[in-house]
């Protein structure tokens, strides 16, 4: 990949890959503003924060923001995740300096108008009942509070506490907004029909008024170790499918065994095809719809954890062959050959994510967000066919005990157990 | 067999259609179309299951397959030097499946599964009684993944006999784009499909919808949700018809490009996002106007805010219903509707994948005969188009409306 770099005065970094042929072009900006930047006790002020964002500005109130993105037909959105809040966007290349500037209003010069507020406290409310009607929504949340204490930052979804959503004022998200979106540590990835020192220019011009607001404070946070197995059902009314979570507090992205990790991952269930219990569960066994396990990515320990979607009559033997194909890889009774899948599997995703200027942006967001390195793109593959069975073992040893995990179930009830 | 040049990344996306789907089923037989395709990932006698999964797999490729009421859908988009492998397993597979009672027992129960995710979904609960109320004879009435009972029911034979009827070359088409000459994508999609042996033609459904003389209305409780959900859809032409342009604009209009609500940040300008979000009546608001091969239905859908009646969202759509079917955008409001909708043309064919799946659905429904074309249709739509489009479709003998009800637990 062609990837061009500059960084702002205030911290801002700036990547770009031009990739001739597109018309459009698609940006992230990720800020370092997510769950694990949230002060302790403030769950979901974060998100709240970032959706009053995009109810008006200092110089444009919400209608005619809202006018102008439609305008360039630009589509976007603002997210808050555990690491980082990211406005991912995508509009036609000769549009991008419109884009970015508008983008700029929003995360820069938010006005947090009362009425604003509201409507958004609003929506988020309304969003945290509905969630308490949603299975996967419940599993989730229930498998956070199994796994992580209180006042840790993953304890609680991004979407945040009843309580703080519905006592967070303007100025809560006016003194957020000053200590948490900041240029510094922030990363802008752009790829597509663009010229690199176009966007450059245009970056510099939309960003360069914004300042951190002051030093970053750091937050404390102890390791979470789970010593035994914890377990909790969760009946939501008038539903057929239970949602199962299984899992374990992962691992930093900065830690050196992250690329191990997330081989070991792939190795585990990952994937229906290439992972030993997305394939018995789901291809030989028929247990469930889905089943698939992410590794996330942050600062802190992010989730590593199992979904699934299973009949209730079905839920305790989808979990125990899970945990046995677990077992398996703990014992070292792991094949070369299983190795080899995964690794061949996620390098191969890599190439096929460059059909898009959003799977070219994405591939670089994480080395860029995390400082891996100028050359992460290239070392990348070759750091996970590095990964050896040994390691993939211990990984497994280490953050995916089998007898010492969490697991919430939301759902139906289950039928009763021998 | 259509090719499409994508040289901007080392990958090649190819997409086989079948002219199957719940359009094509009885009452009995209801969600037959998606079980089978299900049943395409159980291997052949050449390539016995997992086998060139494992291998697609290894190449990281994107792959899998969906069933509308339409068609039944294959795609792997893979690097470009493994397209032979994508080729030969949609080329065997075409003829070869192998569907042994074992494997219908083993993934009835996934379907079962995938069943019971969608019921747990109270928008999917609410607009599959929509659909069923809005067709009185035609099959768009059973929607695509049928009725639990009738999967627990569905036998390995019928199911076989649904594929050999149903999976030949001349009841498909076949799509490929990507970094490669047309003609060697082609020629190398010939080498692998011309060998197979056509069946016997299949007449297309004759069940039309007769004439509709009133709105009518369905209610779902369920207690399996917080907030009440509004779905109001009209009887729409299909996407052959010269207005379905016109109503992709007026779909934009109304909903924007990207649905409106929580994160999404575009599409905010529409009228329905501005008289029920930005009012607080909701929390999200979509409008969409489904590409199909028969007359379907145009929905408007809001998630009501805590304390609002179904009576005053339902109002309030169908009073922008009215404003908008008499009245023309303003240029400033209809330059943004046309922006968004050709910048999401753009957006859609810059990714390989969606580039031939988008010019598969256009060829598919009839819509247009290529993606160049489509685009011109959508650029030449006017702001009186709009209005005329709404004009004809918002109509209360077309109307179905849909509540759902949240009940207490």
């Amino acid at each position: 990949m062609d990837v061009r770099r500059h960084r702002l005065d205030n911290g801002l970094r700036i990547a770009v890959v031009p990739i001739p042929g597109l018309l459009s072009a698609a940006v992230l900006l990720a800020i370092e503003a997510g769950q694990w930047f949230e002060p302790a006790g403030r769950p979901g002020i974060g998100r709240l924060c970032a959706l009053a964002m995009l109810r008006g500005t200092t110089t444009r109130d919400a209608k005619t923001w809202g006018d102008a993105l439609d305008a360039i037909g630009a589509a976007a959105r603002l997210d808050v995740g555990s690491h980082a809040a990211t406005f991912s966007a995508q509009s036609l290349g000769s549009d991008l300096d419109v884009l970015l500037e508008l983008m700029a209003d929003a995360v820069v010069r938010p006005a947090f108008a009362d009425k604003e507020v509201e409507l958004v406290r609003q929506q988020t409310v309304a969003q945290i009942e509905e969630d308490a009607k949603n299975t996967r929504a419940v599993a989730e949340s229930a498998w956070r509070e199994l796994v992580y204490p209180k006042g840790h930052p993953f304890r609680a979804r991004p979407i945040g506490d009843l309580e703080v959503v519905r006592g967070a004022s303007a100025d809560d998200l006016r003194e957020h907004h000053r200590r948490a979106i900041r240029p510094d540590g922030a990363v802008l990835v752009v790829a597509g029909g663009v010229d690199a020192t176009q966007v450059f220019d245009a970056g510099a011009k939309a960003f360069s008024s914004w300042r951190a607001g002051g030093p970053r404070e750091q937050r404390k946070v102890p390791e979470t170790r789970l010593v035994t197995a914890v377990r909790k059902l969760e009946i939501v009314p008038d539903k057929t499918q239970s949602d199962v979570v299984l899992g374990w507090p992962g691992l930093p992205r900065t830690d050196p065994r992250f690329v191990a990790a997330r081989v070991t991952n792939m190795v585990f269930a990952a994937d229906t095809f290439a992972s030993r219990a997305g394939h018995v569960v789901r291809d030989e066994l028929g247990l469930a719809y889905y089943v698939f396990s992410t590794i996330g990515s942050s600062r802190g320990q992010s989730p590593w954890v199992v979904r699934m979607g299973v009949n209730p009559i079905n839920v305790e033997r989808a979990v125990s062959t899970t945990l046995d194909e677990l077992r398996k890889i703990v014992e070292g009774k792991v094949a070369e050959e299983d190795l080899e899948l995964a690794q061949d599997k996620l390098v191969g995703e890599l190439d096929v994510a460059r059909e898009s200027p959003a799977g070219v942006a994405s591939l670089l967001l994480e080395g860029e967000l995390f400082e891996l390195g100028p050359d992460y793109a290239e070392r990348y593959p070759r750091e996970l066919r590095a990964v050896k069975l040994e390691q993939v073992v211990e990984m497994a040893r280490t953050f995916l005990p089998p007898d010492r995990y969490g697991l919430a179930i939301a759902g139906p009830p289950l039928p009763e157990r021998d | 067999m259509h090719a499409l040049e994508a040289r901007h990344a080392p990958v090649v996306s190819l997409w086989v259609w079948y002219n199957v789907g719940g359009r094509n089923e009885v009452p009995g037989t209801t969600g037959m179309s998606h079980f089978l395709e299900h049943m395409l990932f159980k291997g052949t006698p050449k390539h016995p299951k997992g086998d060139l999964d494992k291998l697609l797999a290894r190449y990281g490729a994107l792959w899998n397959a969906f069933t509308s009421e339409d068609v039944t859908c294959y795609f792997e988009t893979v690097p470009a030097e493994r397209y032979p492998v994508a080729l030969e397993l949609e080329a065997d597979r075409m003829r070869n499946a192998l569907i042994t009672v074992e494997e219908t027992e083993a993934e009835r129960n996934v379907i079962v599964s995938e069943r019971e995710g969608l019921e747990n979904d109270p928008s999917f609960l609410l607009g599959e009684q929509l659909q069923a109320v809005a067709f009185a004879r035609h099959p768009y009435a059973q929607g695509v993944i049928g009725s639990k009972e009738e999967i627990k029911q569905m036998t390995r034979d019928g199911l076989y006999a649904h594929y050999r009827r149903h999976y030949a070359p001349n009841n498909a088409y076949f799509i490929v784009a990507g970094d490669a000459p047309a003609e060697e994508l082609l020629d190398r999609a010939a080498n692998a499909f011309g060998p197979l042996d056509a069946e016997v033609p299949i007449e297309p459904p004759k069940a039309p919808e007769p004439p509709q003389y009133g709105e009518k209305r369905v209610i779902v409780r369920r207690a399996g949700g917080a907030l009440p959900i509004i779905q109001i859809g009209h009887k729409a032409p299909r996407a052959s018809d010269p207005r379905a342009a016109a109503l992709s604009a007026l779909a934009v209009a109304l909903g924007g490009a990207t649905a409106g609500g929580g994160e999404a940040a575009s599409g905010r300008s529409s009228r329905l996002y501005r008289a029920l979000v930005d009012t607080g009546l909701a929390t999200s608001v979509d409008a969409s106007f489904n590409l199909m091969k028969d007359p379907y239905l145009f929905v408007a859908e809001a998630h009501l805010g805590q304390g609002v009646t179904h009576d005053r969202v339902e109002r309030v759509i169908l009073d922008e219903m009215d404003k908008i079917a008499r009245t023309a955008l303003t240029d400033e409001e209809f330059g943004r509707v046309r922006r968004q909708m050709l910048s999401a043309s753009a957006f859609m064919t810059d990714t390989v994948t969606w580039r031939a799946f988008r010019f598969g659905q256009l060829l598919g429904t009839g819509a247009a005969t290529s993606l160049g074309e489509w685009y011109d249709r959508l650029a030449a739509v006017t702001a009186d188009d709009v209005r005329a489009a709404a004009e004809s479709v918002f109509q209360e003998k077309g109307r179905v409306v849909g509540w759902f009800v949240p009940e207490a637990s």
